[in-house]
């Protein structure tokens, strides 16, 4: 065998950005991504382009893939060789991608009417939004992170090809890490990106000021936001998501310890950690769980497909009635 | 991967963390410090400069204690705000870039 210093990097990274290169999306599955948009009638070319990321489009695959890799036991969570790892799997009789759709066939998805639920949210601000539909690329960050620093860099160069032949000039993001990707990574690997790309939570606070629209929430509820990490130290939005909650009638704010929110806001431990080390991702899980539960709250807002999964996950083995849900959505609910 | 990129990466690399004041605020930012400073922002910081600096540590070793940051950057504001410019975790990716690159030089240098 090969000297084991030469295995070195996590196979689940491995794993996500073969899926990336080869298939554009962030677990290898093949099946429509633009499913949830068929009803909406989006158009492909607009003045703002929503992208909907791999994020919420294949949230109910990532657990089945991060469940895929845990039941390939040793081999989903050993260090493996960069070049090849499917390869490797296959050998010893794994398909991961089979498995992940297996393990997801019996599971009911909460995460793609986020997406319809933005939509909704900006059509009703009188945003009307293009969308790719097919053609929406994967922005490759989870290569970004995992340190594939040159296979990221091709990427975004390729998507920034794609996102000229469609004539975008500005994005409305959805998935922090994606956003905040295209909006601080892509410019320092691309020469000449000038596509505005803004956040949806900016957007709706920005048209939320400027116009007089009555949010209700359907009864009064007691709500903690829990901070993404993306969206609070990547991209800033700290206000914003507060400023829109506060905004809707008969809901209360709580807020977590100052040290545990805003620019401190702790990390719920979810995303690409599961991957490689999922027992130090539970315990972390648990830890920010408790933090957000013994606020006293009895709703959870976020507004990440990682943290949203992640937190609903870990509530719920502390046996707390408190539940989660995406600020989209709840904004949705009340802006009827 | 050519020598320079990866020698030009660890000097960035070591050149940061020179900059650090190793007040280790950073470990008590860090949601996966449970005890061991290895698990920490300051312990990945110190592990990839003595691997770099002087060849301590496996590379299994380091990839574990590297690739076990969550990326949620709560060290870095710590870090700024106490107005160092380390960028701890801005490190620890270029840590993770050099440990791929040095990876796959290591395997097309096997195919030879």
């Amino acid at each position: 065998m090969s000297n084991p210093a030469k295995k070195i990097i996590p196979a689940g990274h491995i794993y996500m950005k073969e899926n990336v290169l080869s298939k554009s999306n962030l677990t290898g599955i093949s099946e429509s991504k633009a499913l949830w948009a068929k009803d909406l009638g989006l158009a492909q070319k607009a003045e703002y382009m929503f992208f909907a990321g791999c994020g919420y489009q294949q949230m109910k695959y990532v657990e089945g893939m991060m469940g895929a890799l845990k039941s390939a036991g040793k081999w989903g969570m050993s260090i493996g060789k960069v070049a090849g790892i499917s390869k490797v799997f296959g050998k010893v009789g794994i398909d991961l991608t089979s498995i992940t759709a297996r393990i997801t066939a019996s599971k009911e998805d909460p995460y793609t009417p986020v997406l319809v639920s933005s939509v909704n949210v900006l059509r009703k601000l009188g945003l009307d939004v293009g969308y790719m539909h097919e053609e929406e690329p994967c922005c490759g960050s989870p290569m970004h992170y995992a340190g594939f620093e040159s296979d990221y860099a091709d990427h975004a160069k390729k998507n920034c090809e794609i996102f000229k032949s469609y004539g975008v000039r500005k994005i409305i993001g959805l998935v922090p890490g994606c956003t905040s990707a295209l909006k601080n990574a892509y410019p320092q690997y691309v020469s000449g990106f000038d596509i505005e790309v803004h956040h949806i939570l900016e957007i709706i606070a920005k048209s939320l000021k400027e116009k007089t629209i009555k949010l209700k929430a359907k009864k009064r509820v007691k709500v903690v936001y829990h901070d993404p990490c993306q969206l609070s130290r990547y991209l800033q939005l700290i206000d914003e998501p507060r400023q829109i909650i506060k905004s809707i009638e008969g809901v209360e704010l709580i807020e977590p310890d100052p040290e545990q929110r805003g620019k401190w806001s702790t990390c719920c431990g979810g995303g690409g950690l599961e991957a490689t080390h999922p027992e130090l991702s539970e315990r972390i899980g648990t830890k920010r769980a408790r933090e957000l539960v013994s606020t006293g709250a009895s709703l959870v807002l976020s507004n990440c497909p990682a943290c949203d999964l992640q937190l609903a996950k870990m509530i719920k083995r502390l046996d707390s009635n408190v539940s989660v849900m995406d600020l989209i959505r709840f904004l949705d609910e009340a802006l009827n | 991967m050519n020598e320079t990129d990866l020698k030009s990466l660890e000097k960035e690399i070591t050149d940061s963390v020179q900059r650090c004041w190793k007040c280790r605020m950073c470990a008590a930012m860090c949601p996966t410090y449970e005890g061991w400073l290895t698990q920490s922002t300051a312990g990945r910081l110190m592990a990839i400069n003595l691997y770099i600096k002087h060849g301590l540590g496996s590379l299994e070793d380091l990839s574990d204690i590297l690739y076990s940051c969550t990326t949620c950057r709560r060290c870095q504001e710590r870090c700024k705000a106490l107005s160092t410019d380390c960028m701890p975790a801005d490190t620890i990716l270029k840590a993770r870039q050099y440990l791929v690159k040095l990876s796959e030089a290591k395997e097309e240098g096997k195919h030879e």
